[in-house]
């Protein structure tokens, strides 16, 4: 069951960073025909960012303690010590832009170009954020798997 | 003529994110560095990073709530381009207090 969290959590930030990157490119070509299509996605975003935050949080609170030994413990102390803990304070930036999302694509981005260039710095900074905590998750995934391979050496 | 202008809550919830972008990474450093921080973090929901999030979002929603009611309820005003690179920079600045703390001062 913890590993069906883990990557559930892991589907909702891809499918966060997928919706981010759609909105972009919808924003750039933003007109009165995609503008309700902009909204509903820059909800989507935010649901799915939150959703992730809240099931990590909930595997991080619960599970994550045994993780986190092994990691110390193997040959990759740093997935935790740097890589956990940026990625657990970076996330909480991500989830900020994400819930501001929706506000700053209520405007009409087809007339307003100023609220359009805010609404693509916002989306980049999601997709990049989302990008690193994504790999920070891999490398602190990896960092299990050799402090297990040591464990059998 | 193009209306550049934004709600009122576009300017104030900008504000309070790069705000906030910057007490979370203040956050970090405080607790790591002083250990009565961080029990104090621990105590209050039985989670330092439980706390940690809760406080920061909360100050997010109370900070955007705040500025919107500022000029009689008119909100701050500020031109578009200007928050966004408000926000940019908070951001900027808050992922790099971060990453940066961890590698080199923690």
């Amino acid at each position: 069951m913890n590993e069906v969290i883990l990557m559930v959590h892991v589907l909702f930030g891809v499918a966060c960073m997928v919706t981010a990157v759609w909105l972009f490119v919808d924003v750039l070509h933003a007109n009165e025909v995609n503008l309700n299509r902009i909204r509903r996605m820059s909800w989507a975003a935010a649901i799915f960012m939150w959703l992730a935050f809240l099931i990590a949080g909930y595997w991080y609170v619960v599970s994550y303690h045994v993780d986190k030994a092994i990691i110390l413990n193997g040959p990759w102390p740093f997935a935790h010590s740097y890589f956990m803990e940026t990625k657990e304070h970076l996330v909480i930036m991500l989830l900020l832009l994400v819930t501001y999302l929706p506000i700053a694509a209520s405007n009409n981005l087809a007339a307003n170009k100023d609220a359009r260039w805010l609404v693509l710095w916002v989306t980049a900074g999601i997709v990049l954020l989302a990008l690193m905590v994504e790999g920070h998750g891999a490398i602190i995934a990896m960092g299990v798997k050799v402090g297990l391979l040591a464990k059998q050496h | 003529m193009e209306n550049n202008s934004v709600s009122k809550y576009t300017i104030s919830f900008g504000l309070s994110l790069a705000l906030n972008s910057i007490i979370n990474a203040v956050l970090v450093v405080a607790k790591e560095k002083n250990q009565t921080i961080m029990a104090g973090m621990q105590k209050i929901t039985g989670n330092q990073w439980v706390t940690h999030s809760a406080i920061v979002v909360i100050l997010f929603v109370i900070f955007g709530w705040l500025f919107a009611r500022a000029n009689n309820g008119q909100g701050l005003k500020i031109v578009v381009n200007r928050l966004a690179g408000i926000i940019v920079a908070g951001v900027v600045a808050g992922g790099l207090i971060i990453t940066g703390f961890y590698l080199i001062a923690d």
